[in-house]
């Protein structure tokens, strides 16, 4: 396949990430494309499932592709020019760290920007984050995924891994809205306090999650389906799959090889697990944190609405 | 399928689908405490328990049939089946219940969730309908409003995929259902059906034990549907097969015991909220399997990490004579702070 048409294809199975700006898909042709990208730092009220709005901090990708509610979300390939100017619209110095790749940034003070400038590493799923504020900076929502394609067009997790014929990126995260209300106060979170109470996959919770072309897992049966889990909140998320069990590929991008097929995958704070489903029986299923209060708003459990609990679909 | 009658003194189901299930004595060979299964097993649901606890309280407990070893409500009763063969359970409930089968990689029909498969029980109307919809903020119990009912009578069926350790709890507004005590338990048993083979061609065992970890909010135990009252869950109860603190070193189910150079199993099974870290004091032992499959090679190590939802069993070559503390420490989900712990021995003589 030519890069061409693994862009074509890639846009196919993830074009919803664009859509929903979840994950901002650079549509290019040549390889080490440079990839310019403005986030804006800001605060907004997001709606929660039961009708609480809680004020919540985002990065809004400012190029058009639509904000939802969760920081913009990049794919960008092996080898790309990297340059993201982060716009500070909040109180407080913030910065823009990728785990493993760019760290100990400078910070942009309030109503300054900056320019983070990396090369892209090698294939797999990262995130982005405020290291400033530290564990807040995630709490508040000051996170997103960064997902590197391999560099030679191939629909694997790396050069050489798993081939699959869809991808998500699932994004956990929630919010203890008491640090939230803190926060909006201007002020500050003990958080040796913090209890969450609002559960999200990509920024939404059920059943919103099943209404999203990101987060509601699609499948034929006979795929090979990557799930990407990205931890950017500060809790750990055991995440358990109904009607299948996975393999699991990468923990933080390093091929895992102890213990590999899980129907119950945790993901630890602040880490990156790829998975590969194979499809291989029709119905809707849902995968979960079995943490179960995570799978709540706010205690409520599902029915009418609830927390990090998204439907895989095989036909 | 084996005649389940014969080896495990299966009973018929009583009129209108009361418990019934195969026990077995204690102390014979391998077994410690009493299986459902293989063959038919019929479950029916009281949410009538009290639990009684180290510190002498008694919590409000809901679980499937006898409960646990047939002399404590939770966890739920163990159920066995045979890897290949058609599993059958049989759920009776008017209450709003259903069994996950959690780890057995199910079809939707069989998987009991409400909202993708069903609910056992009486119907429940709409909002503010149904037998049971006042005062629970227009939902009626078990939040199944608007979900497909299956009567008060449904078997589920499906094939055990691998032999291992597995579990199933109810579905139904599972933060608080699963908390109050409706989990347990499968054995899935090799082909040929060896209660001493992990698996077909896996390590053999002289003795296995069961640890159903979990823990208890004992606040959210008078609740009947979840609510802003079920956030933020910290346990006060901390909990190796429903036993806790002192209960714990004299209880058979949990406390090990056997001779020098014998091999336990340990199938561990995390039903709690918590991750809990298991140690055997200072033991080491070979993690062979998690989730119902063999690891790719042995791991010996002398703690292991079981977070909730995940299983793993372990493999403990009883060294000399002597004895151990062993345990379980449970975490906190974001500091890893250790919140509480389960506290029983190994004992080699």
């Amino acid at each position: 396949m030519d890069r061409r048409d693994f862009i074509k294809q890639s846009t196919l199975t993830a074009a919803a990430f664009g859509l929903s700006g979840l994950t901002n898909l650079v549509a290019r042709d040549a390889h080490a494309a440079a990839v310019d990208v403005s986030f804006a730092a800001e605060g907004v009220f997001k709606n929660m499932v039961d009708g609480a709005s809680i004020f919540t901090w985002r990065f809004r990708d400012l190029n058009g592709f639509g904000p939802g509610d969760l920081s913009s979300g990049l794919v960008v390939m092996e080898g790309d020019a990297v340059d993201i100017t982060v716009y500070n619209d909040l109180d407080r110095p913030i910065n823009l760290e990728i785990p493993g790749v760019l760290e100990g940034t400078p910070a942009v003070a309030p109503t300054g920007s900056h320019t983070y400038s990396f090369t892209a590493p090698s294939a797999g799923s990262y995130f982005y984050h405020d290291n400033v504020n530290g564990e807040i900076g995630r709490a508040m929502g000051l996170a997103g995924p960064l997902i590197v394609m391999p560099a030679d067009g191939s629909n694997r997790l790396y050069a050489g891994g798993p081939a699959f014929d869809r991808q998500y990126t699932l994004v956990l995260h929630e919010l203890d809205d008491r640090l939230n209300s803190a926060v909006a106060a201007g002020g500050t979170y003990d958080m040796s306090n913090y209890e969450p109470n609002y559960f999200f996959v990509n920024g939404l919770s059920y059943p919103n999650t099943a209404g999203d072309g990101d987060t509601l897992v699609a499948m034929n049966v006979g795929d090979d389906v990557a799930l990407r889990f990205v931890n950017t909140g500060v809790i750990t998320n055991p995440m358990h799959f109904h009607g299948y069990h996975v393999d699991v590929a990468t923990r933080n991008r390093v091929p895992e090889t102890t213990v590999i097929t899980k129907d119950s995958v945790l993901v630890n704070i602040g880490e990156c697990v790829d998975v590969m489903l194979a499809c291989n029986q029709p119905g809707a299923y849902p995968l979960h944190t079995h943490y179960v209060p995570g799978v709540t708003a706010n205690g409520v459990y599902v029915n009418p609405y609830g927390g990090a609990l998204i439907v895989m679909s095989a036909s | 399928m084996r005649n389940a009658g014969m080896k495990h003194g299966h009973h018929p189901p009583r009129h209108g689908g009361g418990r019934v299930g195969g026990g077995t004595p204690p102390g014979e060979g391998a077994r410690t405490f009493g299986f459902l299964g293989p063959g038919p097993v019929w479950l029916s649901v009281s949410m009538m328990g009290r639990e009684r606890m180290a510190d002498g309280r008694r919590l409000r407990t809901w679980f499937f049939g006898r409960g646990f070893n047939d002399d404590r409500s939770v966890p739920s009763p163990v159920i066995e089946g045979i890897e290949g063969q058609m599993t059958e359970v049989t759920l009776s409930s008017m209450m709003p219940h259903t069994i996950h089968f959690h780890g057995l990689d199910v079809d939707q029909w069989n998987d009991g969730v409400p909202s993708t498969s069903g609910y056992v029980g009486r119907h429940q109307g709409g909002p503010g309908g149904g037998g049971h919809g006042g005062g629970y903020g227009g939902m009626s119990f078990g939040r199944v409003d608007g979900y497909d009912n299956l009567g008060p009578q449904f078997t589920y069926r499906f094939v055990a995929p691998h032999a291992g350790t597995y579990s199933y709890h109810c579905h139904v507004d599972t933060v608080l259902h699963f908390e109050m005590g409706m989990y347990g338990t499968v054995i899935v048993r090799p082909p040929d059906g060896n209660p001493r083979t992990a698996w077909n061609g896996g390590p053999s065992f002289d003795k296995e034990y069961i640890w159903h970890l979990h823990t208890f909010d004992s606040s959210w135990h008078n609740e009947m549907i979840s609510s802003g009252r079920t956030v933020r869950h910290r346990p006060d109860y901390f909990m190796i097969n429903g036993r806790d603190g002192a209960n714990l070193l004299s209880d058979s189910t949990t406390a090990i015991s056997g001779g020098p150079g014998e091999t336990i199993l340990i199938r561990t099974n995390n039903m709690g909220y918590q991750p809990a870290m298991v140690h055997l004091g200072g033991l080491s032992f070979e993690v062979i399997a998690s989730d119902g499959r063999p690891l790719p090679a042995p791991v010996t190590t002398s703690q292991q990490l079981v977070a909730p939802g995940e299983r793993y069993d372990l493999l403990l070559r009883l060294p000399m004579p002597g004895v151990w503390p062993a345990g379980v420490d449970y975490l906190d989900i974001r500091l890893n702070e250790i919140l509480g712990r389960a506290a029983t021995s190994i004992t080699a003589r």
